[in-house]
């Protein structure tokens, strides 16, 4: 090696990349740090307080919305797993016609721009009727939760071969015993980390419960929507630092559960959407 | 083998994906899928996206009396949470709000069947709402703190016999200012593109707000529906963008942040402002001389309120003297009732131009109203227009 | 019951949702913008033109230039900043490899809101970092940052480019280390090397992450609605107020159905792609 390319040079690239990971957190670390402060001010750091988290959780419509958007994501994440967990199998167990349009329709929604999801669905509840509520905002999830979880069953999925399956059944199980005693349980750390991301993005979603959400308690990226738009209090920090410990809390559980059981590399591989 | 491909494993190798084109569609197929959609079109052409509401409310006198838990949609940061708390310990009903970011997208969520128990329309939705049968009628005797407000809304023009709306605020649109960076302001409409200024003057993002100060620069009817004058107005709105800084509503934070130095404003948001800094005397509002528009927003009850007897209590409980006090403090809105008046008089007694005469209320000149639909369509086409 | 229709059942349910609650919706969206709005401002479906050629006029036509070279920006600038990084970690991470991927994903999950927010205090002329360099005396007046296309760039860019970044590592992690090598001895210089050997084998993951940082982009109305000023503009800005400020549903449904034909062949070539196994799917 003479001749060193940039990209063979990871003293340059180390300083590069570095800067990057500095542009990804440095917002992050003032919404953190604001959320602490003693003033008003989103501008001037002047003492620690809790009273940001005091206004947040004093406040009665903050804290259902808290509680709403809570229940949201656990409810698209349970309903959501166990669609696009069956889907993945069917997908990669059939071969049919069904499957090759059912894998395109699958793979749409993961491409579609969020704010096209949101009118199709105002549009869908709208025409038939259905008053916007919580369970619009729901329904609206899992729809665009369910490819998510295919994507990651799926990627798992591949890596464990027919033959043990097949072996199952050559020692007299039936194929849906197949399932549940040989293609359930190995699967299981992958499903359980796609629900935990599920959890994750529905709880931050703003686009689709914004143009779903109805006359029950909003959802907390909605109220923050209305918070930043008509003056901002500091609040926002506060609520947006809890946000993201709730999220990042499902995401870190994602990441360990695989390990948990025992696949070192998994977790991760989960989260880049890569094969085991 | 090209080298991009060493060493790369095909992703879904084994994985039973199918490809797009595998889906083998013919042209008869895709011939028979192109009529059964155009057939589905034509199926569902005619209908209205919105299904009708159940409207069987409608008529029925609301009764004052706790009948549920209470739901507010309102404008967000417009009401103190406080009231809403001690309301709920005293009745032992659950108060929760829920907010909107302009009257259409209220309506557009109360016309998709939101189940609001009370709601905050302008004079103008308030006429609206009441010509499509979507707010309840109720007795004003049975609001015994709707004595003290002033004479005007015994019988506004929205609402003759003040029996579907009561006032909760309202409010002059004029100019804000910081007297520290800005020069030369002259009462006029014309501020809004004050040189000194150039490049960091916001401008509502509210199309009637919009709309409405580029005819009164022009000299016409702040409503005007006529197309020619609409496009004069257009042309001023255009000249003006160009020493815009931008469209927001969000007008304190704007000038409390330093990046408006002039902004378009409600009188209310001025107050707002004022009170977060230690120098009040930095932001200074005028009206202008061109017209001033006035408002007001109120209060009604939806018809697909679960709790109306609840919503009227609340309204009542709004508008007592040391509750509205309390609630102009709070919200720096003036409230048109006895306890508003005085709090808001406290409020602005080193800047009287933020006062609202209440005089100017009665000049409906000065109120938007767009009451024919092909106008309103003309309108907030226009406005789009200028923002694109 | 043969095998393939005991699997045809798995596939039902979820692709029976997604086909109700997703591909028969977009129907309608696209059946109403055929349509006009009735008197008291509601959507009615029909059979006009009039809707596009509205679209097609000379003032929404550069919204949507605007949208799309914006979104094309975002591609560009998150290439440039995603690969080198995905590069790095892929390479040279070491056992430090999976924590920095990690690393990387945290930000993503706080609310996108709330991130675009924080650039809103970052950015600001009374901001932190406009104080921070007018009290290095680096400047007398503070440098308008916020309410500019850069700023609304920047906040794309920082709001997706996971999307680029996390493809890229993929598909560079899997590339065989010794064909650069192999590269290096036929090629010579570095660049060369990188050129014809490193980047068309990183190629499924370099077209993966500009579509998946393009498609959401064009629709994006968060950074322009906070970081923006009165030319930045964007189509989901425009669709957004149709919908909730202007009360014009068919407009605004025949404004969505032009923007996915603007992004149609990208999901199209993704689609092909992604389901002949050649792209990588996040």
């Amino acid at each position: 090696m003479n001749t060193v390319s940039a990209f063979d040079k990871p003293h340059f690239l180390r300083i590069f990349t570095g800067l990057v990971y500095l542009f990804l957190f440095v917002p992050i670390a003032v919404v953190v740090l604001f959320s602490f402060n003693s003033q008003k001010s989103l501008q001037v750091m002047d003492g620690l307080s809790l009273r940001w988290y005091e206004d947040f959780w004093n406040d009665p419509t903050l804290r259902d919305s808290l509680f709403t958007s809570i229940e949201i994501a656990l409810i698209t994440m349970v309903v959501a797993t166990v669609l696009g967990t069956a889907l993945a199998i069917g997908l990669v167990r059939a071969r049919s016609g069904t499957s090759s349009s059912a894998n395109v329709l699958m793979l749409v929604p993961l491409i579609t721009p969020e704010i096209v999801a949101g009118i199709s669905a105002l549009l869908i509840f709208s025409q038939l009727g259905i008053a916007l509520s919580f369970w619009t905002i729901v329904l609206a999830h899992i729809t665009f939760s369910i490819s998510y979880v295919t994507i990651v069953v799926r990627g798992r999925l591949a890596s464990i071969g027919l033959d043990v399956e097949e072996a199952a059944q050559d020692l007299g199980a039936s194929r849906w015993g197949s399932v549940r005693l040989v293609l359930v349980p190995a699967l299981w750390p992958a499903v359980v980390a796609a629900g935990l991301l599920i959890f994750a993005l529905s709880f931050d979603d703003f686009v689709l419960s914004f143009f779903t959400t109805g006359e029950q308690t909003q959802p907390l990226p909605v109220r923050i929507w209305s918070m930043i738009r008509f003056g901002v209090s500091p609040t926002v920090n506060a609520v947006g630092t809890v946000m993201m410990v709730v999220s990042i809390s499902a995401v870190a559980l994602a990441v360990l559960i695989p390990r948990l059981f025992g696949r070192r590399e998994s977790g991760v591989k989960v989260l880049t959407g890569s094969e085991g | 083998m090209p080298v991009g491909r060493v060493g790369w494993r095909t992703r879904f190798e084994g994985t039973g994906g199918a490809s797009v084109s595998d889906l083998k569609l013919n042209r008869k197929q895709l011939f028979a899928a192109g009529a059964g959609l155009a057939l589905a079109g034509y199926g569902i052409s005619g209908c209205t996206v919105e299904r009708p509401l159940d409207r069987s409310a409608a008529g029925d006198i609301v009764e004052p009396k706790i009948d549920g838990d209470l739901l507010i949609f309102n404008w967000a940061q417009y009401m103190d949470p406080a009231l809403k708390k001690e309301f709920g310990e005293k009745y032992g009903v659950k108060v929760s709000e829920v907010n909107f970011d302009n009257l259409e997208a209220m309506v557009t969520k109360l016309r998709a069947g939101g189940k609001y128990d009370l709601i905050f329309p302008s004079s103008e939705y308030v006429k609206r709402l009441k010509n499509e049968q979507l707010i309840r009628q109720f007795d004003r005797a049975e609001v015994p703190n709707a004595a003290t407000l002033s004479p005007y809304y015994d019988s506004p023009w929205y609402d003759p016999n003040s029996e579907f709306s009561l006032p909760y605020a309202y409010y002059t649109t004029g100019i804000a200012w910081r007297t520290d960076q800005v020069t030369g302001m002259t009462e006029s409409w014309n501020d809004m593109s004050n040189e000194s200024a150039f490049g960091r003057i916001f401008m509502l993002d509210d199309f009637q707000e919009g709309i409405g100060q580029a005819n009164l620069i022009n000299g016409f009817y702040l409503n005007t529906e006529k197309s020619d004058e609409l496009e004069v107005s257009k042309e001023t709105l255009l000249e003006q963008k160009k020493g815009l800084r931008g469209f927001s509503t969000n007008t304190a934070q704007n000038l409390v942040s330093g990046a408006a130095a002039i902004t378009q404003a409600w009188n209310g948001d001025v107050v707002n402002a004022r009170n977060q800094v230690d120098d009040p005397s930095m932001f200074a509002y005028e009206t202008c001389k061109e017209g001033v528009p006035v408002g007001t927003d109120s209060m009604a009850i939806p018809i697909t309120a679960k709790s109306p007897g609840t919503a009227l209590l609340f309204m009542n409980w709004m508008l007592k003297p040391e509750n509205a006090f309390r609630n102009v403090m709070w919200n720096g809105y003036p409230q048109p009732v006895a306890g508003g008046r005085e709090a808001f008089a406290k409020l602005v007694k080193d800047d009287p131009s933020i006062d609202v005469n209440l005089d100017e209320l009665s000049n409906t000149s000065m109120e938007f109203r767009l009451e024919n639909p092909d106008a309103r369509r003309e309108w907030t086409r226009l406005w789009t227009e200028v923002k694109a | 019951m043969n095998a393939s229709r005991f699997w045809n059942w798995f596939v039902y349910p979820g692709a029976l949702w997604i086909a109700l609650l997703f591909a028969v919706p977009l129907f309608l969206v696209l059946a109403l913008s055929f349509g006009h709005v009735d008197d008291l401002g509601r959507g009615v479906y029909g059979f006009q033109l009039t809707n596009y050629a509205d679209v097609f006029n000379a003032t929404y036509v550069p919204v949507l230039l605007r949208s799309v070279g914006y979104a094309l920006i975002t591609v560009i600038l998150c290439l440039g900043i995603g690969y080198p990084a995905a590069y790095f970690i892929a390479r040279f991470g070491g056992k430090y490899r999976y924590a920095l991927v990690a690393a990387l994903v945290i930000p993503f999950f706080v609310n996108y809101l709330v991130r675009t927010y924080a650039w809103v205090a970052l950015l600001a002329d009374e901001g932190l970092i406009n104080n921070a360099i007018v009290d290095l005396g680096l400047t007398q007046a503070p440098i308008q940052m916020i309410n500019t296309p850069f700023a609304v760039i920047g906040g794309l860019v920082y709001g997706y480019i996971i999307f680029m970044i996390l493809p890229l590592y993929v598909s560079i992690e899997r590339m065989d280390p010794s064909i650069v090598e192999a590269g290096k001895d036929l090629y010579g210089s570095p660049f060369q090397t990188f050129i014809h050997v490193t980047l068309p084998a990183t190629q499924p993951g370099i077209l993966a992450g500009s579509v998946l940082v393009f498609l959401p982009t064009v629709g994006d109305f968060v950074s322009a609605q906070l970081l923006g000023g009165p030319d930045t503009y964007m189509v989901g800005n425009l669709i957004q107020d149709q919908f909730f400020a202007a009360s014009d549903w068919p407009f605004g449904s025949a404004l969505t159905v032009v923007m996915m034909l603007f992004l149609a062949v990208w999901m199209v070539l993704y689609l092909r792609r992604a389901t002949r196994g050649e792209a990588e799917v996040l």
